[in-house]
Parts: C-alpha cells; sequence; structure tokens
C-alpha cells in the first residue's frame, strides 16, 4: 500500500468515526483520535520529503476513454506542501484541545476539522485537475463547516454562507477554466498538459482557472469573505484562512504553470494576474491599518501577504510564490494562534483598544507575537525578509510599477503590525479583563513556542520547501536597490507606527475622512450588497413575477382555463338536471338525424 | 267503405307524435309527462301498422306488424306499471311530482 | 419473466390493499422485494430475460420487456425511491388504500416504462402512472381548495404534452416497420416535425421551459410519496424518451432544433434559478430547483445532439460521454429530489410550517434532520462526493467534447459556459434556506421541535447512501451502462 494514500485515508477516517460513531458523547476521545490522526500524517509527510516514492491511481470514473482518475502526484511541490499542512494542522490540533476545551460541539468541531485535513490533503496531492476540484470543493465545505461552528450567532451564519458563495463565484471560471484546459491540451492529468506554443484560447483559459484562485485565496473582488470569516473559531482561522485553504489558490497556480510550462503562458494574461496580487495587496494592507479587531487586522494582512504570492505568480515566478506562502504560513499560524491566545485570555475580547499591557502578563505569547510580528515585516534575517525579497526581485526585474507597490505594501504592513503590537502588548490595560488576564496553559503555550521556532528556522529546511526539485531559495544579505527598498520600508513603517501609536489611548486617526475609508473597507461590502439587491433580488423577484403571471398565468394557466371553460359551458347550459331540457336536446337531435338521413 | 289511404295514417300518427313530444316538452308535470311519452309510443305503433297494412305480401297484406303490435302493447302496460311505480317511489322521495323541483342529474 | 414479476407485483400490492389488506405492510413489502429483484436485474440484465408477445399484427405491437444499461439504471432508480417514497409522508387516518395503492401503481407504471421495449406500452405504462398521481394531489394533496386546481392544471397540462408527443411518435410510427426499440431507426419524412413535437410533448412532462410552471406547485401540493415518485422517477421519462427514442427516429430534425433546445435549456437554468431564489417557501423552492436542474440533463441531450445523435459509441460500444452523462445525473437528481422532499415534509411535520421566515435554527434542536437536509442541500449545489457532482460535472465535460482551440466556441460549448453559472444560483438559493430554516437562532416553533425517529430516518438514510455510493464512486453506476 502506498504510504501516500494513508495521508487520505487516516483523516477520512478520522473525520467519519468522529462524526457517526463518537459524537458529542466522547467528545475528549474525538479531539484526541484527531490530532493522534495529525501527528501520523505529519510522520508521514516528513518520511516522504527523503524518500523516492512515486504517486498511484485509482479510476474513478470512467467513460469510453474519457478517464477521471483519483490519482497521487508526489514531487517536491506537493511532498513540500504536505510537510506545511500537517505541520500547522498538529499544531493548530494541540491548540484546539486548549482553546475549544469547553466547547459544547467539540466533537463536531474536531470531525470538521478533520474534513478539512483530508479535503486539504487531497488538493495538495492530486494528479489532475477534476480531482483538484472535487477537494476544492471539499475544503470549501469545511471552511463552511467551520466558519460556521457557532451557527446560533446570525454572524456566523451569514459569514459561512458569504464564504462559500464566493469561492463559487470563483470556481464558476475555475470550472469552465478546466474545460478549456481539457479542450487545449486534450488531458486533465498535470503531468500530460505541456503545451510546446501558446495556441489560441489559452490566455482566457488561464484567466479563468485563476477565478478559482481568486475565491479560494480572497484576491480582489472576491476577498470580502476573508475578513468575515473571522467568525470562526480562531484556530480554525490559524489553518485555514491562513496558512493552508486561502493559499490553495496560489498553490494551484503554481502547480498549472509548472504543468503547461512557463514559455506558453500569454503575456497579457500573467500581467493581469500580478496587476490583481499588487492592488488586492495594496488595497488590503490599507484597510489593515484601520481596523480594531485583532483577528481583522491579521486577516487584511493574509489578503494583503497573499495579494504578493499572486503577484509572484503572476510574475511567471511562482517558485518565489511558493517560498513565500511556505514561510508566511508559519509565522501567520503563529499570528492567529497568538491572537487566539490573547482572545482566550481576555474572555474573548477582540477590540484591540480593550487589551494593552500583554507583554509582561502572557511572557510566552508575548515573545511569540513580537517574532511573529517581525518576520511579517521582513526584519532582515527572519524567514519573511527572504521570501519577500524574492518577490520584490521579481516585480524589480520585470515591472518597476509593481515593485513600488510592492515596497508601500512592505512598509504599510510595518506599520499596521507595530499599531497592533503597541496597543495590544504594551502601553497599559485598558480593560478589567486584559488587567487580568494570564498566561496560557501548557497545552496552547507550546504550540506556539514551536510555530516561533518554525518561523525563524524555516528557510534554512531546504527539503521541506515546496518548490521545483531544483529551486534554492537565495538567503543571505547583498545589499543591493531591493534589499535597501524592503529594509527603508521597514524603517519609514517602524516610525510612523511609533509617532502615531506608542501608549495611546485611543485613535488620533480615526477622525480623518481617509481613514475612515479604509476603516469601511473602501465600502465594498456595501457596494456588493446593493449589487446584490439589484442584480439578484429584484431580477429575481422580477422575473417570478412574470413567470407567475404569463407563463404560469396565460400560457400554462391560460390551456387549463380553455379546457376547464369549455367543460363548464357544457355543464352549466346542456347538462342542467332539466328533464324536459334533456328531452328538447332529444328532439331537436331526432329532427336533425331525419333531416340528414332523409334530405341528404 | 272508404278506407284511410297510408298518408292520412302517417300524417295522424305524426300528429300524435307531435302532440306528444309537446306536452313532454312543455308540461312540467311527470304523470302528464308520461302520458304524452304514451301517446308517442301509440302514435309509433300507429305508424307501424298502418306500414305493415299497406305493404302487401303476395298480394295479402302482412300481418306481422299487427302481431307484433300486440306485443308492444302488452310491454307497454308493463312500462306503465313500472313508470308509475317509480313516480309513486320518487313522489313518496320527493314530495313533487314537478320537473323543476327535480333537477339532480345535474353535473 | 423477471420483468413480468417487477409490473406485476406493485400491481397485486395495490389489488391487496383496496381489497383491505394491511396496506403499510404489503406496500413495503412489495416495494423491498422489488428493490431487490429490481437491483439484481439491474445488474445481470441477462438474467433478467426479455420478454416478447405480440398484441397487434398492423401496426405491430408486441408487449415485450428488456433490459440494458440505461433501462437498468432508470430500473434501480425507480425501485430505490418507490421504497424510500413508501416509508415517508404520513397518511392520514382511514386514507390508507388510496395512499399505499396509489404509490404502488405509481411505481408500477414507472416500473413498466422503464422495462417496456415497445413504444405503445413505454407510452401507456407512463399513463398509467399519472393517474394515481392526479388522484393524491386532488384528494389528499396539501394547500386547501387550492391542490384541487393545482391537480387539475397539472392532469390537463400533462395530458397535452402526451398528446403532442402522441402526435410525434405517432408520425414517427407510421414510418417505421414495427414500434420496437431495436427497430427504431432514422425515419425517411418530416423529421424536422416529429422531432418539434418530441421535443416540445417529451418538454412538457420534463417542464421544459416554458412549459414548466405547473410543476413546482405541483409538487409542492402533492403528499410527500407523490412528489418523490413524480419528481424522482416519472419526469425522467421524458428526457429517457428523448434520449431513447428522439435521437434515435428523428437525429437530423433534432439537430435542426438544436439551437432553440439550447435557448430552452438556458431558461430553465437561469430564469428557473432566478424563479427559486425568490421562492419564499421551502418546497416551493424545492420544486421549483427541480426544474432548474432538468436544465443540465438537457445540456447533456443537446451535446449529444451535436455530436451526431449516437448514444451509443459504435467503437466501444458503450454510451458516449454525452449520454452517460445524462443518464448519470437523471439517476442522481431522481435520488436528491426524492431525498429532498422527503426531509422537507418531515420539517413541515415537526414545526407545522415551510415559510423560511417563519424557521430558524432547527440544527439545535434537530440535528439528524439539520445533517440530513444539509447532505442533500449539498447534493444539490453539486458538492463532490455526492452523486450529482459526479454527473453535473460529466455533463459539463460532455459540452466541450469534440471542441478544440483551432475553432471558434460552438453553440454548445457557448450554452455550458453560461449554464455553469447555474451552479453558483442553486449554491445561493439552497444555501440561503439551510441558513433559514437551521442557522441561526431558534425560532420559537423549532425550538421546542422533536428530531427525526428511527422510522422518518429511514428512508432519508437509504437515498442519502445512495447518493454517496454514487458520489464516491460513479462507476459503480457506469459500469451498468458498458
Amino acid at each position: 500500500m502506498n504510504s501516500a494514500l494513508l495521508l487520505l485515508i487516516i483523516p477520512l477516517l478520522s473525520a467519519i468515526l468522529i462524526h457517526f460513531l463518537l459524537q458529542q458523547k466522547m467528545a475528549s476521545i474525538a479531539a484526541i483520535l484527531g490530532t493522534i490522526g495529525t501527528l501520523v500524517t505529519l510522520g508521514i509527510s516528513l518520511s516522504l520529503l527523503s524518500s523516492d516514492a512515486v504517486g498511484c491511481s485509482f479510476n474513478w470514473a470512467q467513460i469510453g476513454d474519457f478517464n477521471v482518475n483519483i490519482g497521487i502526484q508526489l514531487d517536491q511541490l506537493s511532498k513540500g506542501m504536505m510537510v506545511v499542512v500537517t505541520g500547522i494542522g498538529l499544531l493548530v490540533h494541540v491548540f484546539s484541545l486548549g482553546y475549544m476545551k469547553d466547547d459544547e460541539s467539540k466533537a463536531r468541531y474536531f470531525g470538521n476539522l478533520s474534513l478539512f485535513m483530508f479535503s486539504m490533503t487531497g488538493i495538495v496531492l492530486a494528479d489532475n485537475f477534476v480531482m483538484m476540484f472535487i477537494f476544492w470543493e471539499l475544503v470549501g465545505l469545511s471552511s463552511y463547516l467551520l466558519i460556521g461552528h457557532w451557527y446560533q450567532k446570525d454572524s456566523a451564519a451569514d459569514a459561512a454562507k458569504k464564504a462559500f458563495l464566493s469561492n463559487r463565484v470563483g470556481d464558476f471560471g475555475f470550472l469552465i477554466g478546466i474545460l478549456m484546459i481539457w479542450g487545449i491540451t486534450g488531458s486533465i492529468v498535470f503531468d500530460q498538459m505541456a503545451l510546446s506554443a501558446a495556441t489560441p484560447f489559452l490566455g482566457a483559459a488561464v484567466l479563468l482557472v485563476f477565478c478559482g484562485a481568486i475565491g479560494k485565496s480572497a484576491q480582489l473582488p472576491l476577498h470580502v469573505w476573508l475578513p468575515d470569516a473571522m467568525e470562526g473559531p480562531t484556530p480554525v482561522s490559524a489553518l485555514i484562512h491562513a496558512a493552508t485553504m486561502v493559499a490553495a489558490g496560489v498553490y494551484m497556480m503554481a502547480r498549472f504553470f509548472f504543468s503547461i510550462g512557463f514559455d506558453v503562458i500569454p503575456d497579457c494574461s500573467a500581467v493581469t494576474i500580478a496587476w490583481i496580487g499588487g492592488i488586492t495587496s495594496l488595497a488590503a494592507a490599507l484597510m489593515a491599518t484601520q481596523q480594531d479587531d485583532i483577528k481583522k487586522i491579521l486577516a487584511y494582512s493574509t489578503l494583503s501577504q497573499l495579494g504578493y504570492m499572486v503577484m509572484a505568480v503572476g510574475l511567471v515566478d511562482p517558485n518565489a510564490g511558493m517560498f513565500h506562502l511556505y514561510t508566511h504560513a508559519w509565522f501567520k499560524a503563529l499570528l492567529f494562534l497568538g491572537s487566539g491566545a490573547v482572545i482566550y485570555a481576555c474572555h474573548h475580547e477582540q477590540n484591540i483598544w480593550k487589551m494593552g499591557g500583554l507583554f509582561k502578563k502572557m511572557p510566552i505569547t508575548g515573545i511569540t507575537f513580537v517574532i511573529g510580528t517581525l518576520c511579517l515585516t521582513a526584519v532582515p534575517f527572519t524567514s519573511g525578509f527572504f521570501s519577500k525579497e524574492g518577490i520584490l526581485h521579481a516585480a524589480h526585474e520585470s515591472n518597476p510599477a509593481l515593485f513600488y507597490i510592492a515596497v508601500a505594501v512592505a512598509a504599510l504592513t510595518t506599520f499596521y503590525m507595530f499599531r497592533l503590537l503597541f496597543i495590544a502588548f504594551f502601553g497599559k490595560a485598558k480593560d478589567e479583563h486584559a488587567a487580568h488576564a494570564k498566561e496560557v496553559p501548557l497545552v496552547m503555550a507550546v504550540p506556539l513556542l514551536i510555530l516561533g521556532l518554525m518561523s525563524l528556522a524555516s528557510p534554512w529546511i531546504g527539503k521541506a520547501i515546496p518548490a521545483l526539485n531544483d529551486f534554492h531559495p537565495h538567503i543571505g544579505l547583498e545589499m543591493n536597490s531591493v534589499t535597501i527598498a524592503s529594509i527603508a520600508a521597514f524603517v519609514v513603517g517602524l516610525a510612523a507606527a511609533v509617532v502615531f501609536y506608542k501608549g495611546k489611548e485611543s485613535d488620533p486617526l480615526a477622525n480623518n475622512k481617509v481613514m475612515q475609508l479604509f476603516r469601511n473597507k473602501f465600502y465594498v461590502d456595501e457596494a456588493y450588497a446593493i449589487l446584490i439587491k439589484i442584480f439578484q433580488d429584484l431580477v429575481a423577484a422580477i422575473v417570478h413575477f412574470i413567470d407567475e403571471f404569463f407563463i404560469n398565468g396565460l400560457l400554462v394557466g391560460g390551456l387549463t382555463r380553455i379546457a376547464q371553460g369549455t367543460g363548464n359551458l357544457f355543464r352549466n347550459h346542456c347538462q342542467s338536471g332539466r328533464l324536459q331540457g334533456y328531452a328538447t336536446l332529444l328532439g331537436l337531435g331526432a329532427i336533425v338525424i331525419i333531416y340528414i338521413v332523409t334530405f341528404l | 267503405m272508404q278506407t284511410a289511404s297510408l298518408t292520412e295514417y302517417l300524417f295522424m300518427s305524426g300528429l300524435l307524435f307531435a302532440i306528444g313530444l309537446a306536452g313532454v316538452i312543455i308540461r312540467r308535470n311527470i304523470i302528464v309527462i308520461f302520458m304524452c311519452l304514451e301517446m308517442m309510443l301509440a302514435a309509433a305503433a300507429l305508424t307501424l301498422i298502418a306500414f305493415s297494412r299497406y305493404h302487401t305480401v303476395n298480394g295479402l297484406p302482412d300481418y306481422d306488424g299487427q302481431m307484433l303490435m300486440f306485443f308492444i302493447i302488452t310491454v307497454a302496460a308493463a312500462e306503465v306499471a313500472v313508470g308509475l311505480a317509480i313516480i309513486v317511489a320518487l313522489y313518496r322521495a320527493r314530495q313533487t311530482v314537478n320537473t323543476e323541483d327535480l333537477t339532480s342529474l345535474k353535473g | 419473466m423477471l420483468l413480468l414479476a417487477l409490473i406485476l407485483i406493485p400491481i397485486l400490492a395495490a389489488l391487496a390493499v383496496f381489497a383491505k389488506l394491511p396496506a403499510r405492510t404489503i406496500t413495503l413489502g412489495a416495494a423491498g422485494i422489488n428493490l431487490i429483484l429490481g437491483l439484481y436485474a439491474a445488474l445481470c440484465p441477462t438474467c433478467a430475460g426479455t420478454m416478447d408477445v405480440l398484441v397487434l399484427e398492423n401496426p405491430a405491437i408486441s408487449f415485450s420487456l428488456g433490459l440494458d444499461g440505461m433501462s437498468a439504471v432508470m430500473l434501480s432508480l425507480t425501485v430505490i425511491v418507490t421504497l424510500a417514497a413508501a416509508l415517508s409522508g404520513s397518511c392520514p387516518d382511514g386514507r390508507e388504500r388510496l395512499w399505499y395503492a396509489s404509490i404502488n401503481l405509481i411505481a408500477a407504471g414507472a416500473i413498466g416504462a422503464f422495462v417496456s421495449t415497445n413504444l405503445f406500452f413505454f407510452y401507456a405504462f407512463h399513463e398509467l402512472a399519472l393517474i394515481p398521481t392526479f388522484l393524491m394531489i386532488g384528494i389528499l394533496g396539501r394547500g386547501g381548495h387550492e391542490r384541487v386546481n393545482i391537480a387539475w392544471k397539472t392532469t390537463i397540462y400533462l395530458a397535452f404534452g402526451s398528446i403532442i408527443l402522441l402526435g410525434g411518435l405517432i408520425l414517427a410510427g407510421i414510418q417505421l416497420e414495427d414500434l420496437s426499440f431495436s427497430s427504431l431507426q432514422p425515419v425517411a419524412e418530416h423529421q424536422n416535425a416529429i422531432a418539434l413535437l418530441l421535443i416540445i410533448g417529451f418538454g412538457t412532462l420534463v417542464s421544459l421551459f416554458p412549459f414548466h410552471s405547473w410543476a413546482a406547485p405541483a409538487y409542492a401540493s402533492a403528499p410527500a410519496p407523490v412528489a418523490m415518485l413524480h419528481a424522482g422517477v416519472l419526469k425522467k421519462f421524458g428526457l429517457y424518451g428523448l434520449l431513447r427514442i428522439g435521437l434515435a427516429v428523428a437525429p437530423d430534425g433534432m439537430k435542426h432544433w438544436l439551437n432553440l433546445l439550447l435557448v430552452l435549456l438556458l431558461f430553465n437554468i437561469l430564469w428557473m434559478g432566478l424563479v427559486t431564489i425568490n421562492q419564499k417557501r421551502l418546497d416551493n423552492m424545492l420544486g421549483a430547483s427541480s426544474v432548474m436542474h432538468m436544465g443540465y440533463i438537457f445540456l447533456a441531450i443537446g451535446a449529444a445532439i451535436a455530436a451526431g445523435g449516437n448514444i451509443v459509441d459504435p467503437t466501444t460500444q458503450s454510451l458516449t460521454l454525452a449520454a452517460s452523462a445524462a443518464v448519470l445525473l437523471m439517476f442522481a437528481h431522481g435520488i436528491s429530489i426524492a431525498l429532498s422532499f422527503s426531509l422537507a415534509d418531515r420539517i413541515e411535520a415537526k414545526t407545522g410550517t415551510l415559510e423560511m421566515n417563519k424557521l430558524g435554527g432547527l440544527a439545535k434542536a434537530a440535528p439528524k434532520l439539520a445533517f440530513l437536509f444539509g447532505l442533500v442541500a449539498m447534493a444539490s449545489i453539486g458538492l463532490p462526493g455526492l452523486a450529482n457532482f459526479a454527473g453535473e460535472i460529466m455533463v459539463f465535460f460532455s459540452g466541450f467534447e469534440g471542441w478544440s482551440p483551432e475553432q471558434a466556441l460552438g453553440p454548445v460549448q457557448i450554452t455550458t459556459i453560461i449554464a455553469i453559472w447555474g451552479v453558483v444560483i442553486s449554491a445561493v438559493y439552497m444555501l440561503r434556506a439551510f441558513r433559514n430554516t437551521f442557522h441561526g437562532p431558534a425560532a420559537d416553533r423549532c425550538a421546542s421541535a422533536s428530531d427525526l425517529t428511527f422510522a422518518e430516518k429511514a428512508p432519508a438514510i437509504l437515498l442519502s447512501l445512495v447518493l454517496l455510493a454514487v458520489g464516491l464512486c460513479p462507476n459503480l453506476l457506469l459500469n451498468l451502462l458498458k
């Protein structure tokens, strides 16, 4: 039996056992089962790193010579990604043991987490587009279930629905793209897709496939679901909405670009992708500067970093994007779990203006959060610095405009992260809960420490980096214009944060008109709400009206009425029940017959 | 003795039939309607006899029709008995013999 | 003989029910035996044998039964849904005879239509099944006096469709040597007229736009088992007939009307999708959604027409991609719509209403109901792992079969692309319904509702297992088609 298959089977079994057998009665066993399952898969993923095992394949559907397989593709890209998924998955499971200890639906939570691990593994290992789409939808489902974990809150239920629907809009394009790629390359299997020359429709197909990534990786204009998805439990946000699932779009594009070959990708589609990434990155960073909810800040930061990765893909340097995905996964999971620890300690308070002074009260959380922040803000020699530099280099070489955007985003990142740090972790406690916050228990602190370690160490663990086999990330400090720009951006952002937010009790920029625009996310949600009202609800109402009155009333109803009306006519006037009437008709009938027989 | 011609018989029976039909259509009392029905039956019987009388087989009138007539009268007598019984039963059930009030055949 | 037994068992059961024997037991027994026999016959069509009795010399009509891949799938669908329908719904006291006899007769008609291999009996058995449907809606339906009007509308409309269909069949039949399926071949004259009559006739039975508006109210007011059987099984008769007869006797005519069919099916998907979004009651919404999903199956038929009208690939001797996709989706939709009507009936029984704005938070009080309804909602959305996804994706692939980048996008490809937007629409209305019914704070009537009992769960579990099995391994079904 292929050990890679176990990666799929173990979480699936775990999900089935938890949902149907253990249930809430044995919630603690369910939690431990899920965690152990993930531990085993991490072990397998690590062992696969140095083995040269090959994939395998099973027939899922066959019609004539059209085949869809469930197959496993093992290469550096998928092996490395598996380590990220199972590694962070394990730490999040452990963290959840503490964070969700008293939840009344703990078993459902862990069951859905296992379902997610199964689906995400499927995306990573998929060897063809249909299988990837299958698991792509399944991660969407697990994300829906986990965002809606506390479904009795209206906000959580709506957020779950919104996430699913936004992803569906992206999948609309994705599915068309898959069909077109099937038409163009004649195959849905990644290994058989290589094209020797550009063909018509390829540019459109690439962009359509990218639509899937727009949905899943929350790029403009479908980014709206990700901040709302923070309604889910915080460990879920760390695993799904920061480290792994949202990065699946980038992973998919990388896999796709490697498969068809870099040379044939039309410039116009690549540039479009890069610009969507760049604009998302900038817009999300601007929105992040004015958020007050600690998880929302991190969510917009995730959007912004995903924009970086997409930009790298669009600059036809998916390796740089994947490297950033890999380092980002560790430190962003760290930041989210850190925020989870803070929220846990502050009795589910998420507003940073009601925190403060937490660094001293929660030293482990504080130190690891600072490490995460330093990585995210790309301080030299941290993992974020190396991976961000790769993207900056790619932009510097081929697209100066995007390079300036990327540098600006770097400065903004430093600004909003230090704003968060100054207000929530330093200064005075601004609320009762924050004043009495205590360090989290060991089961939550240990994952933070391990993630802190991984955030710093990840660039040096070469084999675990998901990328092409011959990719070696540039690790080291060379003073060139890109590095200088990167460091300058950090300094500018830090200085601004110090000036505006060090030791402040309330937001000094809150009344600024421009800042209010950022705070309200450029009013995109409101605009979408109006658009949906007009183009969906209103049109639906009109269509329904027409359907009801014209088609049902006239066409279908008319036919019925004609039939019934004729019947009623005869019933009322001929079948009156009056004996004489019948007799008259009888007589008339006889006369007519006699007339016909005699005279015609 | 001057015998009536076939046309006169037919005219007579047509008249009887028309009177009967008019009675059936116009009158409301079900007993009168019943009597009118009998009159129509008699008209039909008269036609039968007339045709049979003027239809000659081998130079002789055909008396089969007249024989049939006796059967018709017999059956009609039975029919009157049954019909009147129905009317009596109807009257007992509905307290009326007016057809205006008897419209339960309405669809 | 096995096939004859499949038809006779429900008829005998109906007679037994009329004879005042214990109705529920007999019906469940008959449905259970039929499930076993039917699946056995489907898995082994040669064991099922054939039957051929000449009824009329000229035109040659014979009572002939037989089973091939396509009818085996439809037969399995029928026997599965019949058992689930017999287990579903709550029969009003004192009406057991009508209720269970109708279920049996509908089942007999549907099985007869799918195993007949002669045009005449194929048509006649379907009509047989419509009579109890009409009676059940009119007599035992929901929705007060309105149900009588709905029953009339449905019946007259279906009769109208059947008459048009009969016209088409007669026009084709007089040009054929005999009416058995094996001797169907493209006719020499009037192909265009035949194709149009068949599209409208079969289309009316399947609720093709604009002949669709009988469907949603009929399903909303029909008792649960009838809605399940009609939407799940009987409606597929039209699609089956179009694939089996329409494509065989008038391939060129079908090609002539292909663009019309494509436009109409897009209306089915997009127009009805919007109508579905605007529904306020769960049962109306499910009825409208079933109309919408017919569009996908018509899309597969459109692809089959464009590919030349052969449903059997001459080289591999198996069904083509488009035809297989259509059959797969028919099966999947039949199971899933039956499941959703069965569960909607339970929601009404538990809470007393199906108006979505009066429901909410039901998941807390009835988690099993929520799980099963969530499952069928996801199936309807087209989530992988459930049968509908396998069908839908095959349909989309069949739309792009034979396309290469050197040529422009043809009408079928463009239709496919637009039709894919339907997956977004169905997610919108299904998730909205699920959100309003099961999520959010619990409404009063939902907080005190009880969860499903085992007897209530049984039909839902049967159907969900089928959905999962075919969804996880579509080859289970596709192997039958080879």
